[in-house]
């Protein structure tokens, strides 16, 4: 009987995987800041999977709620020329 | 043993003892969200009531008798029943995903909330979905998740009033998240432990208000400017921005961005309770008289959710410039001098 632990980590590595490719390949940057952002939760799973809470809310604090954030500031000032055509 | 220990016993043996208690437990979480839910509801039709009575006016008085009672399903109808608006121009996916996030956020901070610590047979229980050993950790990391579907909805709107919202919002929540994390980290040092249930147990000789009232004013501030209430809800000014971040929302769309604004203070008035309020400590005014803690606990949760109510009603709005003034020159500075006045008590008592 396989690990069922192996169905979760599978999930959240798929989920990982293509949100960090579409952090590389989609149009708009503001999508990508969000899949940066849903990359980084990811890791924050794989954390919980290895039994290491403290690291997995504390990766959530920093990397989703402080860094997240400020990407999204930076991406925020920035100008939305691109799409005007 | 009165007959709340034998209902307390039972829900024990079968939450705790039981092959199938993850399983049940899930069935625990989706009743104690239902619980808070039901209480955003209460606080809903209790601002009405109160703001009313507040500004000499007389409140919902007419569906549901003459209290208005049934005001809030009357509007849940009504917002079911409109028509669900997404602006041509929107960012489709964002747009939708918002109200999601906003409310995903406030049930995950449910998940950690203990209602009450039991002594029986032999053994303590925290009554509480899920009980972690950084449990307050988590509460502030879930919460900062809130920005996101405020960021969502404004930039998804593509209108300009929602974007700025977004902006201010972004802006405020940096310079705030600050100085909450700090006196969370001083109640912990106090405490010497990150487990809310520990937290509240270190309270049972002193509540947190009495050891650091500067600790609680900062974070009262701070947590009112987290949920967005006045005088913090520059993201929603409605004589300036419209309806702010939800300004391009209908429908019922709009009703659960709005709903999770009031389940966050709903959870903010359980962390104020938990954190310096002593949780499930009672008073001794009571005397010998047993008061099961989980009444403690409500009726504090309560008494904070009218007192935010009360400032509604008695505050004016700030300037977006003046509330990013208070964040970084005022609560940051009072907040690390609360640390260090917590580290020093907190090593004495130690």
């Amino acid at each position: 009987m396989i690990d069922l632990q192996i169905i979760p980590f599978a999930i959240i590595s798929i989920i990982m995987i293509g949100s960090s490719i579409m952090v590389v390949k989609s149009k708009e940057v503001v999508h990508s800041a969000f899949h940066c952002v849903i990359t980084m939760m990811g890791a924050a799973g794989l954390y919980v999977l290895l039994n290491a809470q403290f690291i997995a809310v504390v990766q959530i604090l920093v990397y989703v709620g402080a860094i997240g954030v400020m990407i999204l500031f930076a991406v925020m000032l920035t100008t939305r020329n691109q799409e005007v055509e | 043993m009165g007959i709340y220990e034998i209902i307390m016993d039972t829900l024990v043996f079968i939450f705790a003892t039981n092959p199938f208690s993850p399983w049940i437990r899930g069935v625990l979480g989706g009743l104690v969200i239902g619980a808070v839910f039901a209480g955003a509801l209460v606080m809903v039709y209790l601002e009405r009531k109160f703001l009313g009575d507040m500004q000499s006016r007389i409140g919902p008085n007419r569906v549901g008798g003459r209290f208005g009672l049934l005001q809030l399903i009357a509007d849940a109808i009504k917002l079911f029943t409109k028509e669900d608006i997404i602006p041509a121009k929107a960012d489709k996916w964002l747009f939708i995903g918002a109200p999601i996030v906003a409310l995903t956020s406030g049930f995950l901070m449910v998940a950690v909330i203990p209602f009450d610590y039991l002594y029986i047979n032999g053994n303590y229980y925290a009554v509480a979905v899920s009980r972690m050993d950084i449990s307050i950790l988590y509460l502030e990391a879930v919460s900062g998740l809130a920005i996101f579907a405020i960021f969502m909805a404004g930039w998804g709107s593509s209108s300009k009033y929602a974007v700025l919202a977004a902006f201010r919002n972004v802006a405020k929540m940096i310079g705030y998240e600050i100085p909450m994390g700090i006196s969370i980290i001083s109640v912990a040092v106090m405490a010497h432990s990150l487990d809310i249930v520990e937290i509240v147990e270190a309270q049972s000789s002193i509540w947190f208000i009495i050891a650091q009232p500067l600790g609680f004013v900062v974070f009262f501030i701070a947590l009112l400017a987290d949920v967005g209430r006045i005088p913090f809800d520059q993201t929603e000014a409605e004589e300036e921005l419209v309806a702010g971040w939800a300004t391009e929302y209908s429908g019922m769309r709009w009703g659960l961005a709005f709903f999770a604004e009031y389940f966050h203070a709903v959870v903010a008035s359980f962390m104020i309770t938990l954190i310096f309020l002593g949780g499930w400590n009672g008073l001794p005014i009571v005397g010998n008289l047993y008061i099961p803690g989980i009444f403690w606990v409500i009726a504090k949760v309560i008494i904070v959710m009218m007192v935010f109510i009360w400032i509604r009603a008695a505050l004016p709005r700030y300037r977006i410039d003046q509330v990013i003034d208070i964040g970084w020159k005022v609560l940051i500075p009072l907040a690390l001098l609360n640390l260090v006045w917590s580290t020093i008590i907190g090593l004495m008592w130690a």
